[in-house]
């Protein structure tokens, strides 16, 4: 049964990172914030006698079902959800922006004294790309890299197949590799 | 690690900058959230422990999670509900076995209670022998 420090450190840890997936999703502070909120207390509530190494899993699926939920409503009370699928990298895409990665050099331009703006400016262009991907692809790499799952229960979390979990990571990445580099951050 | 791992973690790094620079206010709320959570927590365990030092249980709240210790009680009551209703029946076999014991064994014969001339000698001799 994970303790009180253990439930306290698990929280502390996973809450930011929580409140921007929930932000990326929902794209409204206050929503985001009674996500996470929501998320807690159900963890602390109902899973209270699980072990502290269960903690990361349960919790990502509370916070996953919550933002499906907050989806759900949010597209039975306006009628219409926005389709973001146009970002996703096109199947016959020639050029694969991978190919030419250079985002560690830009990233080590931190340490210069334009360090601050530059980094403001990334971490807008990552946000936004991130915010503009299909939900499930989002969902997944946040998931499988930010969270660290591994692809199991990254699967587990999303309730579909390790293939799919690989699929929406690699459309992912290159959809933000696309994303970042049509605004002039190369990937 | 291939390039699309070693691109993703790239991009989580940028993204965890973002969460240490993340607004006053906001944090101030999550931390608030989460202290409310851990209260939630303290109070779980603290009724779960009185459960656990009574010797009792109570059906939903916490026996929703578990399903088999729901399964469980209804077994147990279901049990109960068969025990008494077999104990039952033992009671009232044993209550007629007496009432017959007793007509058996008494000087008047069975058939004299269906005999309607007794009834009426009963009826008319009674107030004689008060």
């Amino acid at each position: 049964m994970a303790s009180r420090p253990e439930l306290a450190d698990f929280l502390a840890d996973v809450e930011r990172r929580a409140f921007k997936q929930a932000l990326f999703a929902v794209r409204d502070e206050d929503a985001a914030l009674d996500i996470v909120q929501d998320s807690m207390m159900r963890l602390a509530e109902k899973y209270s006698d699980r072990p502290a190494g269960e903690l990361p899993l349960l919790f990502q699926r509370i916070l996953q079902n919550a933002i499906r939920d907050y989806y759900r409503r949010s597209r039975t009370r306006a009628g219409h959800f926005v389709s973001l699928s146009a970002l996703e990298s096109p199947e016959d895409d020639v050029s694969d922006p991978l190919d030419h990665l250079e985002i560690d050099e830009e990233l080590n331009r931190f340490a210069t004294p334009h360090a601050a703006l530059l980094q403001a400016e990334t971490l807008n262009l990552v946000e936004e790309a991130l915010q503009n991907l299909p939900p499930r692809q989002r969902e997944a790499f946040l998931l499988r890299y930010w969270e660290g799952l591994d692809i199991a229960a990254t699967a587990a979390v999303m309730g579909c197949t390790e293939g799919s979990v690989k699929t929406h990571c690699s459309r992912a990445t290159h959809a933000l590799a696309v994303a970042l580099e049509a605004k002039g951050l190369r990937p | 690690m291939s390039q699309e791992d070693r691109f993703a973690r790239q991009l989580c790094r940028v993204l965890d900058d973002g969460t240490n620079q993340l607004d006053h206010g906001i944090a101030e709320r999550l931390r608030a959230a989460r202290e409310r959570a851990l209260l939630q927590q303290r109070a779980v365990l603290a009724s779960s422990v009185k459960i656990g030092a009574g010797g009792t249980a109570t059906l939903g709240g916490d026996d929703e999670r578990h399903p088999l210790r729901m399964l469980l009680v209804i077994l147990a009551l279901l049990i109960g509900v068969g025990l008494t209703y077999v104990w039952n029946g033992f009671s009232q076999a044993s209550e007629n076995e007496e009432i017959d014991s007793a007509l058996l064994a008494d000087d008047l014969p069975p058939n004299a209670y269906l005999d309607k001339g007794f009834q009426a000698w009963l009826e008319q001799d009674s107030p004689s022998g008060d």
